[in-house]
């Protein structure tokens, strides 16, 4: 399917330009998702490299290496932090290049001897200080975050194919279809979500790997998700149908494919477009919100809602953790929705009119 | 006592049912039942025979169980003991009245005693602290002080108990408890109706008989002349014959909501259940028991008021601004983060802090691993298992060192337990050897362990307590070192429960309720009676058609022929000194099967509580397990205003911070 836009749309992208805020949040958020998607190089507890008797590692991306690939006396995995004070210490040519923040979001660190929350330090390279576990809150935030994003984009992905499809189809087709599926998104619209999610998610064995329980996570959610983008593509469906241009292309003599993808959807744009930024930010916001009661991703994974949890939890003792997750929370459901506030304005047809 | 999940741990008081420590969840969805539900309105009065006529019929069955005979037939030459001698409890400087407030985290799911659901905590607030037993064990000197009985004789010859009643004793509806309520006890718990197979099965299998010899006169008669037969003879509280009229097949619903009448102090209105909100318990006026020599000066509040706040970090918030009066402080993190010495309202002698250190069995957290489960039945599995498990690590550093390693599955019994036995080291080498020898070789590229079959070294461990999830991500990344993954399943209390109950865990973080009693049991959780249906064949050898058996504490599935010969052994033996000897030797063969990783122990109870909560000068009971279950502590309203006052105005008293370490014993 090739969507060839017309020069309208065009148009009302140079508008989305200019409207600087949403512009810059939607620069911003992008950015957020390109470096996270290569977040292992600034966040890890694997060094960057290592340069070890004149060998240069990567250890990245690669296997692990157990301590005694470097002279270490242990099986498990090079504490790359030790190694770079060893190496320091023997003065050699040795060296260690380690990440900005040498943390992973799993792993406890501790200065004081106690697992516990510690307030930010630079010089421990703690920049948001710890959970009351000892592990790092950057870390973790970081990686709660990109999971978060991620999450949400197959979300919105999921979701909005599933309800454009069925909502397109009750609108251009009408009929019996149409009343069929406005009975079934009726009474599947009345489950409660959130109880079906609790529900279904309880039941499923942990020996599922961490990614296979997001991922059905995820199914479930847009299970229970995709009715109410159908009702919006519907209405709009129903109303380019009914427009001439609709039916002239009939009368040349247009299929109900190309009538559909060529100059409906085309039209609809701005409905979709509309909603896309509410609900990736539904999305972020439901499974903080899961994870938050405990029904979400399982421990250790990093996510925002734990440490919400933890946060409110501790709200006098460690304040930082709250604010760290709180302030990601807003910072990126701000940018979301400065980008969506453009969206919709920059694709609004009535560009001089005031919503009162 | 508003506990911390590690210290609420609730238990029949009576000799036997062990739980599972729950920290009972507060699911989402029963957050949203309604205030009042007319369930016991809905309820058919029952047209057949009343409770009392069931029972009569029952014993004219069994006249070999239930003997009615005459005073003439007790012998003369037993030696009956009354524990009048022990020390007093209650403190005569303790005033009544006032109110003392409460919180739970879950609303109680029934007001029975028995019966699905009626073992949540909040047991102990109708049953476990309150309830008058026929005797109790004194909190420190473990010997039995009266409470429903005046005076116990023990005939070793007979196994009998004989037990003189209190006739001053009373229901809280001012009926007298005469020994047809112990003879409807027995006939109570025997009954299916009352959906308890284990009380059946105690009640049916550990007595031989009982005997009436007049109304306040009775004994019981045991298969066995164990040590302890005074536990199992006084550690009863008798079931009111005269409240369970309409006794039937619809037991569990027909008396779902109903207040049994008890023989304690505090009993519950049925316009105090506001249900999902809050229970309010009220003082028996004229209570039996007000001038009983171990009774007296003690359950002084007039009322007890229970709320329900599911979240324990809202509970703590409400008890800083005085809402509730106690705090368990037991967690280390509310003992030196949340609560600090130097938080201004412990500084200003407003909020008293306290360390009990006292003696007991302990709960016994630790993993508990499957044997039924693939590789997890390979012994080096599980002593790798062991050894890659580090509770040291998470003693010293999460725990701050406070509490101490659990060795064996029965610390704390004394000269049963078996002091030799240790439990093992964080050892990553002796891990790795133990794994190899599993075929456990290659690590993988993430470190962890394949063997020849690709098949990865990973198993997932359950637990209810979300609370001590952070215990869980610390083995599991220490583990990982040794190259074992563990996979963190942290569930509901209840869910969690539920799918140990039906053996569905590979490795599942929990521990029992152990309570204050001579000797450890074996047979709930070893005996492979309770592991597989027919385990064994005549000779000995593994049935190879057996199926898991579930609904049981064998939470290990440990079945081993031996064990279970040594376990019938202990069972049946009268002689102390066999007991330990067996009791060691079965610790020595629980310890070499490694099928229990023994986790941690805590060896006090913390409290904050407000300055007007009063307690006896003497107070920190060695066998005691929280500071309000005696409940000798009292209120005094005049101190409760001054305090709220000076808090007012800045005025400061002296700060209080106590540590009673009389009882602190070495680990």
């Amino acid at each position: 399917m090739r969507l060839r836009l017309n020069p309208q749309t065009l148009k009302k992208l140079r508008r989305f330009r200019e409207i600087k805020r949403g512009y810059y949040s939607f620069v911003i958020l992008m950015a957020i998702v390109v470096v996270s998607l290569f977040g292992e190089l600034l966040i890890n507890n694997r060094a960057l490299v290592v340069s070890y008797e004149g060998e240069l590692f990567f250890p990245t991306y690669t296997d692990f290496h157990p301590g005694t690939d470097f002279g270490f006396q242990y099986s498990y995995e090079t504490n790359y932090r030790d190694l770079q004070a060893r190496f320091e210490q023997e003065g050699g040519d040795n060296w260690v290049l380690l990440p900005l923040v040498p943390y992973s979001p799993n792993e406890n660190h501790t200065v004081t001897g106690i697992f516990k929350a510690d307030p930010p330090s630079f010089e421990q390279k703690h920049y948001l200080g710890t959970d009351t576990t000892s592990r790092d809150i950057l870390a973790r935030l970081f990686y709660g975050t990109r999971i978060a994003l991620f999450f949400s984009l197959g979300f919105l992905a999921a979701v909005y194919a599933i309800g454009i499809s069925v909502g397109s189809a009750m609108g251009y087709l009408g009929g019996w279809f149409d009343l069929l599926f406005q009975r079934v998104i009726e009474i599947w619209s009345n489950i409660p979500f959130l109880y079906m999610v609790i529900i279904i998610f309880s039941v499923i064995p942990a020996t599922f790997s961490i990614s296979t329980r997001i991922a059905i996570l995820l199914a479930v959610m847009v299970l229970f998700s995709w009715t109410s983008m159908t009702y919006y593509m519907r209405t709009e469906t129903y109303k380019q149908k009914a427009r001439d241009y609709v039916s002239a292309a009939r009368i040349i003599g247009a299929s109900d494919a190309r009538i559909i993808f060529h100059h409906v959807l085309p039209n609809t744009l701005a409905t979709m477009v509309t909603f896309m930024p509410f609900t990736i930010v539904s999305a972020i916001t439901a499974v903080t919100a899961l994870d938050f009661l405990g029904f979400g991703l399982p421990p250790p994974t990093p996510s925002l809602g734990e440490l919400l949890k933890q946060g409110t939890e501790n709200l006098r003792t460690a304040p930082w953790i709250v604010m760290s997750a709180f302030g990601t929370l807003v910072v990126i459901l701000t940018l979301v929705t400065f980008i969506g506030e453009a969206v919709r304005e920059s694709f609004d047809p009535k560009k001089f009119t005031v919503y009162k | 006592m508003t506990d911390l999940n590690l210290e609420s741990i609730h238990m029949t008081k009576f000799s036997g049912f062990k739980l599972m420590v729950l920290a009972l969840g507060a699911t989402l969805l029963s957050a949203c039942g309604g205030e009042s539900e007319p369930e016991s309105a809905a309820v058919a009065p029952t047209t057949g025979p009343s409770g009392s006529e069931q029972a009569q019929a029952y014993y004219a069955a069994n006249p070999d169980f239930f003997s009615f005979k005459t005073p003439a037939d007790i012998p003369t030459d037993l030696v009956w003991e009354d524990g009048a001698d022990l020390p007093d409890i209650g403190s005569p400087e303790a005033k009544t009245g006032g109110i003392q407030y409460e919180a739970m985290q879950d609303y109680p799911r029934t007001l029975r005693h028995v019966g699905p659901d009626s073992n949540g905590s909040f047991r102990n607030w109708i049953l476990d602290n309150v309830a008058v037993m026929l005797a109790h064990r004194h909190p420190d000197e473990f010997d039995y002080y009266p409470g429903l009985a005046t005076s116990w004789a023990v005939s070793p010859a007979t196994k009998t108990v004989y037990i003189k009643l209190d006739p001053d004793a009373r229901w809280s509806d001012g009926e007298p408890v005469t020994a047809d309520d112990y003879f409807f006890l027995f006939f109570f718990n025997r009954s299916e109706h009352i959906v308890a197979p284990w009380y059946n099965n105690w009640y049916g299998t550990q007595y031989t008989n009982i005997s009436k010899y007049d109304d306040y006169t009775i004994s019981m008669t045991m298969p066995e002349a164990k040590p302890d037969m005074l536990t199992h003879a006084l550690e009863h509280t008798p079931v009111p014959e005269h409240f369970y009229a309409d006794f039937g097949p619809d037991f569990v619903d027909r008396y779902q909501w109903s207040f049994v009448p008890t023989t304690g102090a505090y009993y519950i209105k049925d316009e105090d259940i506001a249900k999902g909100r809050s229970v309010t318990l009220t003082r028996v006026e004229n209570w039996w028991a007000d001038d009983k020599k171990f009774w007296r000066n003690r359950y002084n509040a007039e009322q007890v008021y229970i709320s329900v706040i599911r979240d324990t970090a809202k509970m703590f918030e409400a008890f800083k601004v005085g809402d509730l009066d106690m705090f368990g402080l037991s967690l280390a993190e509310y003992w030196y983060e949340k609560l600090p010495d130097t938080d201004p309202d412990v500084q200003n002698g407003y909020i008293h802090k306290s360390v009990f250190y006292n003696q007991r069995p302990r709960p016994n957290y630790g993993l508990w691993i499957n044997t039924d489960r693939p590789l997890l039945n390979n012994l080096d599995v599980r002593l790798g298992i062991n050894y890659a498990t580090n509770w040291d690590l998470v003693i010293e550093k999460y725990f701050r060192g406070e509490y101490q390693r659990m060795n064996t599955a029965f610390d704390g019994f004394g000269e049963f337990s078996n002091a030799a036995v240790r439990a093992r080291p964080f050892d990553i080498d002796k891990a790795q050897e133990h794994f190899a020898a599993a075929g456990f070789t290659q690590r993988g590229p993430d470190g962890i362990l394949t063997n020849a079959e690709g098949q990865r070294l990973s198993f997932t461990v359950t637990s209810g307590y979300e609370s001590l999830a952070p215990v869980l991500t610390i083995l599991k990344e220490e583990a990982a070192k040794a190259g074992l993954d563990f996979r963190i399943e942290v569930l509901d209390g209840t869910a969690a429960f539920k799918k140990v109950q039906e053996k569905q865990h590979e490795i599942q973080f929990t521990a029992f309720g152990v309570f204050l009693e001579m000797y450890p049991r074996f047979w709930e959780s070893y005996h492979s009676d309770n592991a597989y249906d027919d385990a064994f064949l005549e000779d000995g050898s593994v049935n190879p058609a057996r199926q898991i058996k579930v609904q049981t504490n064998n939470l290990e599935s440990f079945a081993d022929y031996e064990f279970d010969q040594l376990v019938n052994q202990y069972t049946v033996a009268s002689d102390k000194d066999e007991m330990v000897q067996l009791a060691h030797q079965m610790i020595q063969m629980h310890h070499d099967h490694a099928s229990f990783v023994p986790g941690f122990v805590q060896s006090f109870y913390r409290i904050g509580h407000w300055r007007w909560v009063k307690f006896p000068e003497n107070f920190n009971h060695k066998h005691s397990d929280s500071a309000g279950e005696l409940f000798v502590h009292w209120f005094d309203p005049a101190v409760k205003e001054e305090t709220l006052a000076a808090r007012r105005s800045g005025q400061a008293f002296e700060p209080q911070i106590n540590v009673y370490d009389q009882y602190k014993e070495e680990l």
